[in-house]
């Protein structure tokens, strides 16, 4: 009888518990449903159709991919993706590391210095990269006023109109919104690994560069991992970086594939651009693959 | 730990100052360049303030609008950022605290979600927007924006309900509090400062997104304030000081907004990363 009871009882809040679980997800999930699953499934289905504004479009199979492998502007865009990510990421990691380091030393104001090292980062894009397409302008900008007073160059250069150096500017700017991040990133880390391992490896006879390779950076190694991989998802799709400072000219020297695919988009072609975005996914996929099996083992 | 040198110590010191110069300039000089006129800004190249005039300011203010798209925008994150912390601790709560079948699935959607970039829905979704006739509208925005925001917020909240002691909860039933009653009197306090982080996070994220207001609300009355700064650069002219002082506005919320909860934050940011 009393067994009975108490079993009746643990299913009774079983069934609670599974209903209060499935309200509670429910908002989150009807969201996503309607502006994740289906936009995605979408997108899918409108990259294998001539869909263009305000027309259905027909079934065209993979016109718009073999379509896209021969046009010269998507290739661009895509090669540009590769290098602009890749320089982009090598730049934040390199100065997130090296600024993490830094400010890890006992010096004065440590914290002031943590907390407006965050500036960029706190900082809206649409604001960061106005200001840097300010800094770089010929005429009145920073930079090139900056470069002339101090004797490196006689005449001002078109930063983000020249061919070759619109990328690297670009570049730069973006290692500026995004490096802060790592270093958040890094100090929190580098906080994580037990002092008594550098003292020991101190008293060992290893100097500083040792002591980083064998002591901190395995300890910070799996949040290397995590943050480059979810910075990079974040970084293939910069979108407004590069809108708000060149617009991927000139010509489409800095075009990397969002621009490409919001171009094509206000050329109304639905079908192209949906296949343009999709280009990135297998990508996209493999990173994220990564970030949930690295997650699934941190739990 | 053994001394430094004098010689160690003043390289690192110029380090950090060669860093936050770096790092602070740009800010400087938007905020310099907000106070000059335009025309002087090609006389005088200085990196000085050296006009000091209030008219970017006072032009800003006094344009329609931009008293439309900043209301525009603090309504689309106030609203977003409010619906969005209900819907991202419930759905946290559900997959940290509760236990039913297909909760495992749930939770991997909403990781994945998270980690898929705006850039690359785009495109269907002002197509749906259009058919549902929700593009142009401020609820339009806020939908889309509920949906980046919930993955954010519930996968950063896992991680903080994950740190509570699952006794805790379970020691506040046996007292008899109900299932939503611990919810609310025990485990929200104790990841209040999850939620500033969350809250934080999501107003900066739909004040500051930028592609999907331009996509989908592109007609005067339905800007926000990225995309009427856009708009204030024409074929002809670049109005250089005035979008700085737009630019400044915009940014000085954030900032302050920012370096009050620079604690929840980066706590925040940490354990969605560092902790998974």
């Amino acid at each position: 009888m009393f067994t009975g009871n108490t079993k009746k009882n643990r299913s009774r809040v079983k069934l609670q518990d599974s209903l209060l679980g499935y309200a509670t997800i429910f908002p989150a999930t009807f969201v996503l449903i309607g502006f994740f699953g289906y936009p995605l499934f979408y997108e899918v289905y409108a990259s294998f159709t001539n869909k263009t504004v305000g027309e259905a479009g027909n079934w065209v199979g993979l016109a718009n991919y073999s379509y896209l492998i021969h046009d010269p502007t998507f290739r661009t865009a895509s090669l540009n993706t590769i290098i602009y990510v890749t320089c982009v990421q090598s730049g934040k990691f390199l100065l997130g590391l090296s600024v993490a380091l830094l400010l890890q030393q006992q010096i004065k104001g440590r914290n002031i210095w943590r907390a407006l090292v965050l500036v960029p980062y706190a900082l809206p894009g649409f604001v960061a990269y106005a200001v840097w397409r300010l800094i770089y302008n010929p005429d009145v900008g920073a930079l090139n006023i900056f470069l002339m007073q101090i004797g490196v160059i006689d005449s001002p250069i078109a930063f983000l109109s020249n061919p070759e150096w619109a990328m690297p500017s670009v570049i730069l700017a973006t290692i500026w919104k995004g490096f802060p991040f790592w270093t958040i990133m890094f100090l929190a880390a580098l906080q994580s690994v037990p002092k008594e391992l550098h003292e020991a490896a101190a008293t060992d006879g290893c100097n500083a560069v040792q002591r980083f390779r064998n002591v901190s950076l395995p300890g910070i190694r799996p949040v290397i991992l995590i943050v480059f991989m979810i910075s990079t998802i974040t970084t293939i799709n910069s979108f407004e970086a590069i809108w708000l400072t060149t617009g991927g000219g000139p010509g489409s020297a800095t075009t990397i594939l969002p621009i490409f695919a919001y171009k094509s988009l206000t050329a109304f072609q639905i079908g192209q651009s949906a296949a343009a975005a999709l280009a990135l996914v297998p990508v996209l996929f493999l990173l994220v693959f990564f970030v949930m099996k690295r997650l699934n083992k941190d739990k | 730990m053994q001394k430094k040198s004098k010689k160690a110590k003043f390289g690192l010191y110029l380090a950090v100052v060669v860093v936050l110069i770096f790092v602070l300039f740009p800010v400087y000089y938007m905020v310099s360049v907000s106070f000059r006129t335009q025309s002087s800004m090609f006389m005088n190249p200085s990196f000085l303030p050296v006009d000091l005039v209030l008219k970017n300011y006072r032009a800003a203010f006094e344009s329609e609008q931009f008293r439309i798209s900043l209301r525009n925008s603090l309504m689309i994150g106030s609203v977003t950022t409010t619906v969005g912390l209900f819907f991202s601790i419930f759905a946290a709560y559900s997959l940290t605290i509760l236990r039913y079948r297909g909760r495992d699935t749930f939770g991997r959607v909403i990781i994945v979600a998270f980690l898929t970039p705006g850039a690359l829905l785009f495109i269907p979704i002002a197509v749906i927007a259009a058919r549902l006739k929700i593009s142009d509208t401020l609820q339009g925005l806020m939908l889309i924006y509920l949906s980046f925001v919930v993955p954010l917020g519930t996968y950063l909240l896992i991680g903080f309900f994950r740190n509570l002691v699952g006794e805790l909860e379970e020691a506040a039933r046996i007292d008899g509090a109900s299932r939503l009653q611990a919810l609310w009197y025990i485990l929200l306090p104790l990841i209040s400062p999850g939620i500033a982080s969350v809250g934080i996070l999501t107003f900066t994220a739909c004040w500051n997104e930028y592609l999907y207001a331009l996509v989908l609300n592109p007609s005067p009355e339905f800007r926000t304030l990225p995309v009427a700064i856009t708009f204030l650069q024409t074929a002809d002219e670049t109005p250089i000081s005035l979008i700085m002082a737009y630019s400044t506005i915009a940014a000085v919320p954030i900032l302050i907004l920012f370096f009050i909860g620079q604690r929840f934050i980066v706590e925040g940011l940490q354990t969605g990363a560092v902790k998974g």
